[in-house]
């Protein structure tokens, strides 16, 4: 909350509201998070229809399921998010628009006209260390991330046992995430 | 997987890899168990920070009122739903309701909000045992617990202290003649506790209990 922001209710507050099940908070936090969601489910389903019915879905999928959130869970932007982005992938398993991992880490747009970003040298940084992971475990989080691939079916393709993929999709998350964190998790982070 | 820990599912259930079962079955541990919920935080945190990395599309403005409309209808449904309710079957309902299944949700949401609460209290003792703060204390009303706030002297974070309290209260910014609500400090033990992350520097705190303010403190800088 800064001066522009001082009539709006403090993220806190409003994550503790969407926790209440109020609707105002529901609504809310969409218009809040709208590009980070829309984004989410874009970026999974590759087409704007596909993209709305699946965030307008995974919204009423949380208002009618009123203990979904709670503050233990966590900041309700990164909730959000998670939350879109899992129905996006169940959606594209459903229909099965699987795209290759490493075809879409490489055509990954530096810079595109279309697109807004929230901070080009963040994702950079993010770029550079998920390609710095050993590549045992950048191929299972791709597989993952990108191609929304389930962990028996990462250990069918790359022929591992259930509990090696496990084992390298959890390594290469925290690693990633430790690569970032002195400026992810400051003072200042929220 | 609803009673075991299932913490080492975080990563997998953040990044949409679990099967549709193992999802759904996990999503109903995580509203029953505080530790595995907040695994399940720094896993979608992480992923959340995988995700910026993703090219970022407007949202068209009719979603918005498509979002809008899902929210109307559920209400006016819900509604609906209880008018057509018939009135014997709903009394007893009622009944059993209240002789049975009420107390024990009861005191489950008051479990699920202490346990809230004390996670809260560890990151706010957390962060008042590693780093530098000022401290202010609450002027109080007669009868009202004794208050203080600890804070960053840059602002980056507030942490609000209630001593012996024993009833919520909301925290309250007082700016420009308005009053900008932050969160509440829930009782767990002796004290009540809300932990602030800010970017900017607060003059004025003020608790309230209700509507009514009850405390005030005036911060330095």
């Amino acid at each position: 909350m800064d001066v522009v922001s001082k009539e709006r209710t403090s993220d806190n507050a409003l994550a503790a509201a969407f926790a209440a099940h109020q609707a105002w908070a529901f609504g809310e936090a969409y218009r809040r998070n709208a590009s980070l969601l829309y984004s989410a489910a874009y970026n999974v389903l590759g087409n704007s229809e596909d993209a709305q019915d699946c965030v307008a879905e995974a919204m009423a999928r949380l208002w009618r399921k009123p203990r979904a959130y709670s503050a233990a869970r966590g900041d309700l932007r990164n909730f959000l998010a998670v939350c879109v982005r899992n129905e996006a992938i169940s959606r594209r398993r459903r229909m099965s628009r699987l795209r290759h991992v490493e075809a879409r880490l490489a055509a990954m747009p530096a810079e595109h006209a279309e697109l807004a970003f929230d901070d080009p040298i963040e994702r950079d940084r993010v770029r550079r260390a998920l390609f710095e992971l050993p590549a045992q475990q950048r191929e299972a989080l791709a597989l993952a991330f990108y191609d929304g691939k389930t962990h028996t079916e990462i250990a069918a393709e790359l022929g591992q046992p259930l509990g090696t993929i496990k084992s390298r999709i959890k390594l290469g998350l925290r690693k990633l995430a430790s690569a970032l964190e002195p400026a992810s998790r400051g003072e200042d982070r929220r | 997987m609803t009673l075991e820990h299932v913490g080492d599912a975080a990563e997998l259930y953040a990044l949409g890899a679990l099967d549709a079962g193992e999802a759904e079955a996990y999503e109903a541990h995580l509203r029953l168990c505080v530790n595995c919920a907040a695994q399940a935080a720094g896993a979608e945190r992480d992923v959340a920070l995988l995700a910026s990395i993703e090219p970022r599309h407007e949202a068209p403005p009719e979603l918005a009122k498509r979002i809008e409309g899902i929210l109307r209808t559920d209400a006016s449904g819900a509604q609906a739903r209880s008018a057509r309710f018939s009135w014997p079957a709903a009394a007893g309902l009622a009944a059993a309701f209240v002789a049975g299944l009420l107390p024990s949700l009861y005191f489950w949401d008051q479990n699920q909000t202490l346990r809230g609460a004390s996670l809260a209290q560890s990151a706010a003792m957390a962060r008042l045992a590693a780093a530098p703060h000022r401290m202010a204390v609450f002027r109080t009303a007669p009868g009202v617990a004794p208050a203080e706030v600890a804070y960053a002297p840059d602002g980056s974070w507030y942490v609000v202290m209630v001593r012996g309290a024993s009833k919520t209260l909301t925290v309250a910014w007082m700016h420009d003649g308005e009053r900008t609500m932050l969160g509440s400090a829930v009782p767990h033990g002796a004290v009540a506790m809300l932990y602030l992350p800010k970017s900017h520097r607060m003059n004025r705190l003020a608790l309230m209990d209700g509507q009514t303010i009850v405390a005030d403190a005036q911060l330095t800088w």
